[in-house]
């Protein structure tokens, strides 16, 4: 975040075509906000956003492309949906996260969390080898590749013994129809930054 | 123009007795005409009757529709008829029959007038459809009428003394995914009055208002609500919550303030939801006997060349067309009036 919050954003200046691709790409009409907040009021992670809900909607009317595409709260959004859930307008923010999260990635930001990403990728690798999660290796992985290398193993063994935790999973019945979906997905694939 | 209209014979229906129903009885009745008035309920008075204080100048709603309805009930050219419904119209040449039913005794009655006013007023929108303020779950969530009669008790010393309110407005109102996309125009001043009644019945309380736009347009409005802020101590906060959770048998209620960007808390005892104001139910049923358009929330339409008219010989005022406060609605009754007087002039 680089944002100096005192310089004048000079709105004559600004052009970004951020709310048409928006309106154009997801079908959101940003012009239907009316800034009430109950998207952030209700945001199960505002807390730890540098730009609530509410404000990343704005952000896109100002133009605001650099803010929006470097700021945290794209690598802190959970998706929840809570937000959409509540809104007035109905206006879908977690897709606006994907979309600006894809963006992002595509033109070489460097995300704020980087574990997030990779988690993404491994979770996108593990459907993509059994067309679903297997909780276990993914786990594992993940946190060998963060260095967390003891987190979560108490509980992880507890799970186990409760017979909570399989160490695989099996393969989903069309695994072709999911590899369909990955190459389509590798086709228009992002570069990572 | 025919020999009947030009005798002071004629009758005119007004359908409600709330302000505006009464209002256009008393000014038709000035005019020479006779008036039934019909009220579903036991006594007229309409939603005023319900209220606690008022705005823009703190009067006793009850003081002003008591003096209306004495009026009301010394005027010999007015029949009142409590505990009515209208069954049945049949339009004549020169008005229609009416049949009215008195839901307490179940008989009936047939009458005929020569024009009709409708002023069924308005109600506030069913809540359910918000589970996450918890109207009807958890008990200190009032709508915003329930909240009047709150107030009303704890004016009489009754009920547990408040330490905080949470007053929410555009609960259902500039909501439209939930079907009602319009301001209901009279929250935001009751709110105030509320919010300020509760300061005064209890100066240590400390009370929010949660609101998107505060719209204050009329004479002594914005005063009034800047006295809320100023002398009162009501504390405003933009931004619409997100949630009413219970918390150790109160109420905590989440929200962000909008003007600095922030997550905020605040734990309530009552939670006040300023629900969107919707017609009765009856009001479009109505409006099909008599012929008379309704919009798409049920609300009556008027005509293209008159305000208060919405069919030949059928008039109406107050909140069955519009959210009104209690001056708009007393406009609107003697608006109707004036048109059902000229009508009955022979020039309407």
């Amino acid at each position: 975040m680089d944002t100096d919050f005192y310089t004048p954003m000079r709105l004559d200046e600004v052009e970004s075509p951020l709310q048409d691709e928006v309106e154009k790409a997801l079908g959101i009409d940003i012009e239907t906000c009316m800034e009430c907040g109950k998207c952030s009021g209700g945001c199960s992670n505002a807390h730890i956003f540098d730009f609530t809900p509410r404000k990343v909607v704005q952000l896109i009317r100002l133009g605001a492309e650099e803010t929006l595409l470097t700021m945290d709260a794209l690598w802190v959004c959970l998706s929840c949906q809570l937000c959409v859930d509540r809104c007035p307008s109905g206006i879908d923010i977690p897709r606006i996260m994907d979309y600006l999260r894809e963006k992002a990635l595509r033109e070489g930001y460097r995300p704020s969390r980087p574990a997030v990403v990779l988690f993404y990728e491994l979770m996108c690798s593990c459907v993509e080898r059994r067309g679903r999660v297997s909780e276990a290796p993914l786990m594992l992985r993940f946190n060998v590749l963060t260095g967390q290398y003891l987190k979560d193993l108490t509980l992880g063994i507890r799970m186990f013994l409760k017979g909570k935790l399989p160490l695989t999973a099996g393969k989903v019945k069309k695994m072709d129809e999911v590899r369909t979906l990955f190459v389509s997905w590798h086709r228009r694939s992002v570069k990572r930054g | 123009m025919n020999e009947s209209m030009m005798g002071k014979e004629l009758t005119a229906l007004v359908i409600g007795g709330g302000p505006a129903g009464i209002e256009a009885a008393l000014k038709i009745a000035c005019g020479g005409y006779r008036v039934v008035l019909v009220e579903k309920e036991s006594e007229p008075g309409g939603l005023l009757r319900k209220l606690y204080s008022s705005f823009p100048r703190w009067e006793n709603p009850s003081d002003r529709i008591g003096w209306m309805v004495d009026d009301l009930k010394r005027n010999k050219q007015i029949e009142i008829s409590l505990e009515s419904t209208v069954e049945s119209v049949a339009r004549t040449d020169n008005g229609f029959n009416v049949t009215l039913k008195n839901t307490a005794t179940g008989g009936a009655r047939t009458i005929d007038v020569q024009a009709v006013v409708l002023a069924t007023g308005f109600g506030l929108m069913d809540l359910s459809a918000y589970g996450e303020y918890g109207h009807g779950i958890y008990p200190g969530v009032l709508n915003s009428l329930e909240f009047e009669e709150r107030l009303r008790e704890w004016s009489r010393g009754l009920g547990k003394a408040p330490k905080a309110v949470a007053l929410i407005q555009c609960v259902g109102s500039r909501d439209r995914s939930k079907g009602y996309p319009y301001c209901s125009k009279v929250c935001c001043m009751y709110s105030a009055k509320q919010a300020g009644v509760v300061k005064d019945l209890f100066p240590e309380a400390k009370v929010y208002v949660f609101y998107i736009d505060c719209r204050a347009a009329g004479k002594g409005y914005e005063e009034f609500l800047r006295e809320v802020i100023e002398k009162k101590h009501v504390r405003y906060v933009r931004g619409r919550p997100a949630k009413v959770l219970p918390d150790g048998g109160r109420l905590l209620v989440r929200a962000e303030d909008t003007l600095i960007g922030i997550p905020v808390e605040f734990t309530a005892d009552v939670v006040v939801l300023a629900a969107a104001v919707v017609p009765h139910p009856e009001t479009a049923a109505l409006a099909k006997m008599f012929g008379a358009p309704v919009d798409e929330y049920g609300f009556i339409d008027h005509d293209l060349r008159s305000h208060a008219k919405c069919a030949d010989r059928v008039f109406f005022a107050g909140g069955c067309g519009f959210a009104v406060d209690t001056e708009s609605a007393l406009s609107q009754g003697a608006a109707a009036a004036a048109e059902v007087i000229a009508l009955f002039n022979g020039n309407g």
